[in-house]
């Protein structure tokens, strides 16, 4: 096994363990909140492995500088894409707590077992 | 004049204007608002027969949104299966608006009203700009829109169910948009482009240097649409979702919104993966077999139920199954009458669920065994309800005949003659659960017989007479014409399969 390929890889594996953590929290948490941070912890993950995807090691970030010639420049598009997919991530957080709060005025409660027994 | 390269562009930017007008015509006005994004929606439906009656009888649409070309610029590209799905979708949309003008004041309360347009029409732009659009990002920016339209028109119910659905319906559709989203990334880590024409280009070429991520990339496109289009073992969210909705939002739901995922991901995995890769890798047995799985579990689990708007949402899984398995055969025939299902679907549920919400309208009952003598209490509509039950169950002369005897076809061309079986078992699976409502409407009077007998005993003959409807002409008209189309689908399907063909030939 080759470490320095392990090391330079490093973002890719913490992006997928962090997914998998989230997939994993929305899933199985009961407590809505704790649903809402796990597609938060999900989310997170894919703008950090589309850092990393625009990411080249060495590389200095994408503002053109006249003195700096020859150098080179990270890929500016995958970032730049990310600020979509933050404003997305955002409006889906708000209109998921909006929900939650319509549910808790329902139910008093924000643990969705509970919402069985009172209904 | 405006040029017709700019007419789809032109569609969703004015659905988005006018739904954002919506709210605040609402607190102005709020009776205008019905009217006008009825009238809105039937500028769109009238422009898209203008661009499908351009593309088929010319090249297909490309236009670079605000004039840049297309490696950096986002394309959009209306090919005549997209033309067609415009259409679709303006036309259905239409005729749900119509619809809405008394079923939303009965179902909602009143300062909801121009909130569920805002969330009709975002949510008909995001399906109008994932049609149209070639590229992946811009896929995933119009998943979201249509996403949370979907949720949002879920959640303006109002209800208990609903907000609960509706909160369900947004936790798994952001998983699934996760699930496309790192599939992109992986796309754009093997190719450096977000074009579908120019991943297309680049993945023939590299595709034998990263196998693994071709197949990861696979994956996650196949988890997330999935759960977007409810394939079978991801399907969770729809029946809750579909069933606590009010009827105009659970017909838009079910016919439509499911069903643009499935062209979207139709169109990474014949255009941007391409032909070679759909053959090589085990993606297709995988697809086969899901749908086969659906086809008879959605329909299982959809005889089941008591409620008919529950019951109309587990058929919606096991006709998702179709339109999979036509995309898993793969062959022409196969891949047509998938596409061809889509259509007839939308007609068929879209009647059913507005007949579900005119049954509520006029006699308030939502179970499966309160239909006796309803066929004579509310001719037009149970008329209308037992023409799109038999479609879907594929009696011949129906449009619901037409697709599966093409899948047939189709199974039959890809060699897997196994499939029609599951096919004819999964219309008997149909039968079985529409044709004891129908029978109920129409030839069981005991029941009511006995119920009025308890009212009043002089009213006891009344219930054999024949009634006309008691809904409203907005709600009826609307329902007679989808259960006119669905008759007009299984007599002439010609034009659409020509539609059809056009787009398969060029992907095959």
């Amino acid at each position: 096994m080759d470490l320095e390929l392990l090391y330079m890889n490093f973002p890719y594996f913490v992006a997928i363990i962090l997914f998998s953590m989230g997939t994993l929290i929305v899933l199985t948490q009961t407590n809505l909140i704790k649903k809402i941070i796990g597609i938060n912890i999900l989310q997170s993950a894919i703008f950090l492995f589309f850092i990393t995807v625009g990411n080249i090691h060495g590389g200095v970030p994408p503002i053109y500088d006249p003195n700096l010639t020859d150098v080179l420049y990270i890929n500016p598009l995958p970032s730049t894409l990310m600020l979509t997919g933050i404003v997305v991530s955002f409006s889906v957080t708000a209109f998921a707590l909006a929900l939650i709060v319509k549910l808790y005025l329902f139910y008093g409660t924000i643990c969705a077992p509970n919402f069985m027994k009172l209904k | 004049m405006v040029s017709v390269l700019k007419l789809p562009f032109l569609c969703i930017i004015g659905t988005l204007i006018a739904a954002f007008c919506m709210p605040v015509l609402a607190r102005w006005k709020r009776n205008l608002c019905a009217p006008l994004a009825t009238f809105v929606t039937g500028i769109v439906f009238i422009t898209t027969i203008v661009i499908a009656y351009h593309v088929m009888n010319g090249e297909p649409i490309r236009y670079a949104v605000s004039g840049w070309a297309p490696p950096w610029g986002i394309e959009l590209v209306v090919e005549s299966l997209s033309s067609m799905m415009l259409m679709l979708i303006a036309g259905i949309c239409f005729l749900i608006l119509i619809y809405s003008f008394s079923a939303v004041k009965h179902e909602m309360e009143s300062n909801i009203i121009g909130w569920y347009y805002t969330a009709f029409l975002i949510t008909m732009a995001g399906m109008m700009g994932l049609i149209v659009s070639n590229d992946i990002f811009n896929f995933y920016v119009f998943i979201e829109v249509t996403g949370i339209g979907a949720c949002s028109l879920v959640a303006a119910k109002g209800t208990r169910q609903a907000t609960e659905a509706a909160l369900k319906y947004l936790l798994l559709a952001t998983i699934g948009s996760g699930f496309i989203l790192f599939g992109i990334g992986f796309i754009y880590m093997i190719t450096g482009h977000l074009n579908l024409t120019f991943i297309a280009a680049e993945l023939a070429e590299v595709k034998d240097s990263y196998p693994f991520l071709i197949w990861t990339a696979l994956s996650f496109f196949t988890v997330g649409f999935g759960v977007k289009s409810a394939l079978f073992p991801l399907h969770l969210w729809l029946p809750d979702a579909h069933s606590s909705a009010a009827s105009p939002s659970s017909a838009v739901l079910s016919s439509l919104v499911v069903k643009v995922y499935i062209i979207a991901f139709l169109k990474i995995l014949f255009i941007a993966f391409g032909l070679d890769i759909f053959h090589e890798t085990f993606i297709r047995h995988l697809i086969i077999i899901l749908s086969v799985i659906a086809m008879l579990a959605g329909s299982f689990f959809a005889f089941v139920q008591i409620e008919l708007k529950r019951r109309l949402a587990y058929s919606t899984v096991a006709q998702v199954g179709y339109v999979f398995l036509g995309i898993g055969l793969g062959t022409p025939w196969g891949l047509a009458a998938g596409m061809l299902h889509i259509v007839v679907h939308a007609f068929m549920k879209t009647c059913l669920f507005l007949t579900a919400g005119a049954f509520y309208y006029q006699t308030g009952i939502k179970k499966v065994n309160q239909f006796a003598g309803m066929g004579y209490k509310m001719p037009i509509t149970m008329g209308a309800f037992t023409i799109a039950a038999l479609s879907m169950v594929g009696i011949p002369l129906l449009g619901g005949f037409i697709s599966k005897y093409g899948l047939a076809l189709g199974s039959l061309e890809a060699n897997l003659p196994l499939v029609i079986v599951v096919i004819i078992i999964s219309g008997l699976l149909n039968a079985t659960y529409y044709f004891p409502i129908i029978g109920q409407a129409y030839f069981s009077q005991e029941e009511a017989d006995g119920h009025h007998d308890q009212n009043s005993h002089g009213h006891s003959g009344e219930a054999k007479k024949f009634k006309l409807d008691q809904v409203p002409l907005s709600m009826l008209v609307p329902i007679v014409i989808l259960a006119l189309g669905v008759i007009y689908l299984g007599i002439f399907p010609g034009i659409l399969l020509n539609f059809i063909n056009k787009t398969v030939t060029a992907l095959l």
